[in-house]
């Protein structure tokens, strides 16, 4: 009997298979746990370490002291900052910067540049969302600039000026609003929304008196005081101005945006229909009037 | 304005019919969509306009349209911004390739909520434990007084090195042409 049943165990073996990871069991009444925890503490930290801030990523305010009598409020208040959170802000662009756009052809100077031109280079992100109302251009490499431009930014310093009028070009300050920002950012995105480019607003009032001087080089101000203040800042900084009349590239350099345009050559009201590659124009009287003024 | 807003709306709003959508019983609809919404209705437009196709108009369309690819820099005898085409390195043991914009692939990343900062140079090729050498001795000699705390993934052909160290790298690669 007992030889019998070692025989058929033994006669079983050879068509069973072979003993391996995938068929054995555990010992029975062992621990089996349902996850592996990965990591010091099994998981359950997610890297975090134990208690605090850290634990629960509410990382305390800019200038809190737990509880002291803060360093900003020891003293007394500093008015320059007030409403900081509110104010506009123009982030800047140098003109090195501006340069190597130009040298790496993300932008085409033979065309006048303007915001639209430097966000299309995709090197340069602006958050009209967080209160960023275009950009500023600044003095950084202004001794080494040398190329005819027709630039439009937000925001430039007298040297800038002066560098840019130099170098033959031409610059000018102008305001756009959220909505018209919101349009530039990504232009193929607006145009495939199918909306109607919209008018560009008037700057607020404690912007106006700024894009109406001419010695900003404002979009508003009298074309004929612009020029007589290039010659001003052409004596002081003592550069003979170039005549721009006389250039061969006279076109570009006075190709002006109208104050109620957003980009070159296209009329607020219009629909851009990229599909069939034609532009849809309002013919309603009322729009006319509406986008006219 | 506010007589502005009918005329308005019966312009921008869909003139797709909305039955055409129902007849296809596969496709899943959704109606959380602006496209498959049940309000939405065939309206006439009755507001005027002119469909133009002006080739000069549209010269102006295509102007501000962004680009698709990343442009080749223009070729100058002499760079103003201070960037510069890569050289040539037939004969080099490494290789550090340019990225895609055409820059030095040398990044600071900042950890810990601004706390500490780290440069990483990414793309090398070739021999890294010869270029770690080279770079070893010019970062030693720029921090002198520290010991200088450089890592390198041979793998992942990277190099983290602690601290901001940005700029000198940029400028020391610049030196050998890379």
């Amino acid at each position: 009997m007992g030889s019998n049943t070692t025989e058929k165990a033994l006669s079983m073996l050879r068509f069973l298979p072979r003993v391996c990871l995938s068929n054995i069991r555990p010992h029975p009444n062992s621990r089996i746990r349902d996850k592996r925890g990965r990591g010091q503490h099994g998981g359950d930290k997610h890297g975090c370490g134990n208690k605090g801030s850290g634990q629960r990523q509410n990382y305390m305010r800019l200038g809190y002291e737990t509880g002291n009598n803060p360093f900003y409020l020891r003293f007394p208040h500093e008015p320059y900052y007030q409403r900081h959170h509110l104010r506009r802000e123009y982030p800047p662009v140098s003109l090195l910067q501006l340069l190597k756009f130009i040298e790496l052809n993300r932008i085409d100077h033979t065309k006048p540049i303007d915001l639209v031109s430097v966000v299309n280079t995709g090197l340069y992100k602006l958050l009209p969302d967080q209160r960023q109302y275009g950009i500023q251009l600044t003095d950084e490499g202004a001794d080494v600039f040398n190329l005819k431009i027709n630039i439009e930014v937000q925001y430039a310093t007298e040297v800038v000026i002066a560098a840019i009028e130099k170098a033959g070009g031409v610059i000018t300050t102008a305001y756009y609003d959220q909505h018209s920002l919101q349009c530039m950012l990504n232009t193929k995105k607006f145009f495939e929304r199918g909306v109607p480019i919209p008018k560009r607003m008037m700057p607020p009032p404690d912007a106006i008196e700024y894009y109406s001087d001419p010695a900003k080089r404002g979009y508003l101000a009298d074309p004929d005081k612009i020029s007589e203040e290039r010659l001003v800042l052409a004596q002081k900084y003592g550069y003979s101005l170039p005549e721009i009349e006389k250039d061969p590239s006279y076109d570009m350099l006075t190709e002006r945006k109208d104050p109620r345009q957003i980009f070159y050559g296209l009329h607020p009201g219009w629909v851009v229909n990229l599909r069939d590659k034609a532009i849809l124009k309002p013919q309603d009287e009322e729009l006319l009037k509406y986008y006219a003024n | 304005m506010t007589t502005m807003r009918p005329l308005l709306f019966t312009i921008f709003t869909k003139t797709k019919p909305f039955q055409c959508l129902r007849k296809t019983s596969l496709h899943q609809i959704r109606n959380s969509s602006y496209e498959s919404s049940k309000f939405l209705v065939d309206v006439e437009v009755s507001t005027k306009y002119e469909a133009t196709k002006i080739p000069e108009e549209w010269k102006y369309v295509e102007r501000i349209l962004p680009p698709t690819l990343v442009p080749e820099p223009q070729p100058l005898p002499e760079y103003q911004s201070g960037w510069k085409p890569q050289g040539d390195h037939k004969d080099s043991p490494y290789f550090v390739e340019r990225s895609r914009n055409h820059m030095m692939p040398v990044y600071l990343d900042v950890r810990q909520r601004g706390v500490k900062r780290h440069t990483i140079i990414k793309k090398i090729q070739g021999d890294i434990w010869l270029f770690e050498k080279d770079l070893r001795t010019f970062l030693e000699d720029l921090i002198k007084p520290k010991p200088l705390r450089l890592q390198v993934n041979e793998f992942a052909r990277k190099i983290c090195i602690n601290g901001d160290h940005v700029n000198a790298i940029k400028y020391w690669l610049g030196e050998k042409n890379f």
